[in-house]
This record gives structure tokens, sequence and C-alpha cells, in this order.
């Protein structure tokens, strides 16, 4: 029996488009992966390169050539090492509490639009969906805490989640602006509106939600000078202190994913995306031929260097400052912002 | 508060002027010295590893001990045999490198070479015997290098205080 007689020939057009649709995005969820994946093992890299460099030494020199493949070394270190579990640790939770963790992180990568028709998923909430998941990710920081058994990695599991969720409300509070300019939480159309806007990145209307986005995306990813949940001095690593082997490597993964977001969000909401303000394109015309991607990663780069670069200058704070300076400034500073966005708006509109 | 510590908070100077400090040093000359492939000049007159001299081929030590007396952490042994120095040992795990024994030595038989890389695995290897003494001499310190050291770094006291030719001796020997 023919298949054409079975199903209608529209049906089977519509199942093989359907087919490559599926397939496309597969194939779109690979390459983002594997650069994603690549970018993290460098970024290590970089971070101890640069690092080293602002302290006057080389950083990793042995491992190929300037150590270009230390990353690779470390990888393979990581994945032969013993897997050690602590004998009191709840094992169940103790093995997902990682995979929670990276999960949260990587999920995210599916809705940064690295180039005008490059996103895994364009959905209209994008933003609200990569604070959801960042929340979710701080259950894998808590229950990795509490699971270990240890009374460093469950400080720093507290700590990390009070944190996080602190700071997630300043930097929410923060990107209200960019929406309320953008009129949208499609990131791809935050993009859009940034690019035909008269400055050409939200970063200079917006610079007082940008400074707030900053600190609070430096908080978020638990990074020095905020890095008080893996206090080196008080709490041996924090949360994955218990943790070895694969295990740890994917906390670090998903610590580094969490990065890579950060500067894409910092990228997408403040810097313009894969556009560039029009008034450089004036001056440079040629600059227009260049792919959007290109800007896009050049834009996350430098914001990647920017959290190698306060880590090498800014002592960590202390855990009453540090709280301080989220609800005391961050987030009263964040809903003036929002305030005064919206009064800009209003009275532009009754002019224009 | 005042005005300027306010101006000074909000703009974030101080953070700012330890960035540019910190983005200086990046584009500065590292100082790590990448040791197997490249090392630092030592010093000349270096307190390394020891070497019994030789003259003519022959150690000048006689087995005086001022050396083994002086020394600090009294990690030289000698034993006397006969007119003959039949041992001579320094524990280098004990040593302090201090330089004592050079200059205590009238005669200058001791020295301190510029080898710095003798690491081993037993302790054994750090037992420096008269004959690994005197080898090292041949090593670290070949053709005048050694009569240098001596003539820079070192007085031996003989060459101040040596015997007048007319004094008494004993068998004829000096």
């Amino acid at each position: 029996m023919n298949m054409a007689n079975v199903i209608s020939p529209s049906t089977v057009d519509a199942l093989i488009k359907f087919g490559i649709d599926v397939a496309i995005i597969l194939l779109k969820i690979v390459i983002v992966l594997a650069i994603g994946l690549l970018h993290v093992a460098y970024a290590t890299y970089f971070e101890r390169k640069v690092i080293g460099h602002m302290q006057v030494r080389l950083g990793p020199m042995r491992v190929g050539p300037h150590g270009l493949l230390q990353p690779f070394a470390d990888g393979i270190k990581l994945f032969f090492k013993e897997d050690i579990i602590p004998a009191q640790a709840d094992k169940v939770v103790f093995y997902i509490a990682p995979i929670i963790f990276m999960a949260a992180a990587m999920v995210n990568l599916s809705v940064i639009p690295f180039d005008a028709n490059f996103v895994i998923a364009d959905i209209n909430v994008g933003l609200l969906f990569i604070f959801a998941m960042a929340g979710i990710g701080v259950y894998g920081i808590f229950i990795s805490g509490w699971a270990s058994n240890s009374k460093y990695a469950f400080m720093g599991g507290l700590r990390s989640s009070a944190q996080v969720i602190s700071y997630e409300i300043a930097m929410g509070l923060s990107l209200v602006g960019v929406m309320m300019m953008a009129g949208s939480l499609n990131l791809s159309d935050i993009i859009r509106a940034q690019g035909e806007s008269i400055f050409g990145m939200y970063a200079i209307p917006q610079f007082i939600g940008f400074i707030v986005f900053v600190i609070a995306a430096v908080a978020e990813t638990n990074r020095t000078p905020f890095d008080l949940p893996e206090a080196e001095s008080e709490l041996v690593a924090g949360y994955f202190t218990e943790y070895s082997s694969f295990r740890f490597a994917l906390f670090f993964l998903g610590e580094y994913i969490a990065m890579i977001l950060m500067a894409s969000l910092c990228t997408i909401c403040f810097l313009g995306g894969w556009t560039l303000p029009w008034y450089v394109l004036k001056i440079f015309p040629f600059l227009s031929y260049v792919p959007g991607v290109v800007w896009f990663v050049l834009k996350v780069y430098a914001f990647f260097f920017f959290y190698y670069w306060i880590r090498a200058t800014v002592p960590r704070y202390r855990y009453d400052q540090f709280m301080a300076i989220g609800w005391k400034i961050l987030i009263p500073v964040a809903i003036g912002n929002i305030l005064l966005t919206g009064l800009v708006k209003i009275i532009l509109k009754e002019v224009l | 508060m005042t005005f300027k510590h306010f101006i000074k908070t909000i703009t974030f100077i101080e953070i700012l002027k330890g960035m540019a400090l910190t983005l200086r040093r990046m584009f500065s000359r590292a100082v790590t010295i990448q040791y197997p492939d490249e090392r630092r000049k030592i010093a000349p007159g270096f307190r390394g590893q020891h070497a019994l001299s030789k003259r003519g081929g022959k150690a000048k030590c006689v087995g005086c001990g001022l050396c083994a007396t002086i020394c600090p952490s009294q990690c030289i042994s000698i034993t006397r045999e006969k007119g003959q120095v039949t041992k001579y040992q320094i524990e280098l795990l004990r040593c302090i490198y201090c330089g004592f024994c050079v200059e205590a030595c009238p005669y200058g038989a001791i020295s301190l070479t510029g080898n710095y890389e003798y690491s081993a695995y037993n302790k054994q290897d750090l037992m420096m015997t008269k004959e690994k003494l005197l080898s090292n001499w041949d090593k670290y310190m070949p053709g005048t290098k050694g009569e240098e050291y001596y003539k820079k770094f070192w007085r031996p006291m003989s060459e101040d205080f040596g015997t007048p030719p007319g004094q008494a001796m004993y068998g004829g020997k000096r």
C-alpha cells in the first residue's frame, strides 16, 4: 500500500516541513552548545592569562604554545579524578544538584539571539524566561549545599542563595527601564528597537540601569568582589566544597555558562546586540559588511574582560556590606531609574 | 557624608583608579622566569653545592677539622688516619650554606660552587663524599675559575698569615 493513499499529500508535506524544522533546531542546539562549551574552556584559560598578566605573571605557559591546551588538560584531569561522595551525604540530592545547576544555566542559551536570524527559540517572554531559569539555578546551589552535609558547603549554599535572590531583584528592576524603552520582552525585538533608537545602544540613555545591571550581574554569577559564597579564606570553596571530579566540573561549567549568559544579556539589553549604533556606521560605512555575530561576540568578550579585570582589582566585600549594597543602594536606585525613564517617556510623548 | 565624599562614591573613582593600575600592569613585562627553559643568572660568589679544591690534581685539604668545628649545623665529618684524610663527608640536607667552612679554612681547600640543581630521590645521594666533592671542583670550578673564586670572595688566612720562611719545621714539611 502506498503511503500517499493513506496520508494526504498536504499532511506529508507538513510532516516533512516539521522534520526539517526540528532538524534545523537540533543543528542550532549542537552549534550553540559546542561553541558555548569551547568558550567556557577558553574563558578559564583567558581568565588565568589576563589575571596573571595583571599581576605581572605569565599565567599558564607549559601545556602547548603559551599554554593554549591548558583547558583540555584541566578537563581531562577532572574527568579522570576520583569521584568522592561524603559518607553522610544525601546521595540522590547530591547527584541531582550539579545537573540542575548546569541545566538551568544552559537552557538560557536557547533564547539568546546571537545574530539577526540566529536564535534557537524566539519567544516573546525571553527576558522573563532568563530570570526564571536563573531562579531555578539557585535550587542547584542550595540543594548541593544541603546534600553535602558539610558546614562549609551549607554556609556557602545559604550565602549563595541569599545573594542570588537579592541581586536578582536589583537586576530585574534595572532591566525594567530597557523593557519600557523597547516596549517588548522579546530579546530580538529589544535589539531591533535599540538599533533604531537615537543613541544606538541603551547603555547611554539607561546608564543608571546599566551600572546597576553590571554590579548585579557580577553578584549574580558569584564572581569577585561578590564571591562570598566561595570565599576561600572562610568557606574553603563554598557550596561545592564536597564535590570532586566530574560533578565539580559540572558546577564549574554551569558557573561559566552563567557568566556567558550575563555577558550576553548585557550585550543584548544595553550594548545593542548584533547591531552597531548608526553614528558609528555613518563614520565607518564599511563596517556594515561585517556579520552581526562578530559584533555580538566582541561585546560579550569585552564584558568578559571586565569580569576578569575587576577580579584582578577589587577585594572581596564583607557580607553585611554586600547585602547593604544590594538592598539599600541598588534596588532604590533601580526603582528611581524606572521612575525617571517613565517620566522622560511621558514628557517626550507630550512634547512630540 | 560630605559632598566630596558623595561624588567620590557615586563615580567609583577609587575603583577606577585601581582598575587603571591593573590595566597598566597588564601591558608591563612579566617578572616570571620559566625555570627549566630559562635560568636566573646566579650572582658571583653564589653559595651552592660544596667542592674540595685541588692543586696539581691533589686535594688541598689536610683534614685539620676547622671547618667541621665551625660548622653551625655540624654537617661536616672528617676522619684522619696516618696523616691521610680517609673520610670527608658533608650532609647536604643539614647544611645551611652559611659559608663559615670556606671562611675558616686556612688553605682555601673547600669552596661553595654555583651549582644549585642537585635534588635526589634518596638521602644517600645527598651525602657528599670526598670523591664527589673533588669531582665537583673539576665540574663547577674548571680552569682558573677556582683560583679567582678565592681571590675575589674568600681570602684564605694562610695568604696573610703564612709561615715565615725561617720557621722551624717538623719532618721537613711545612
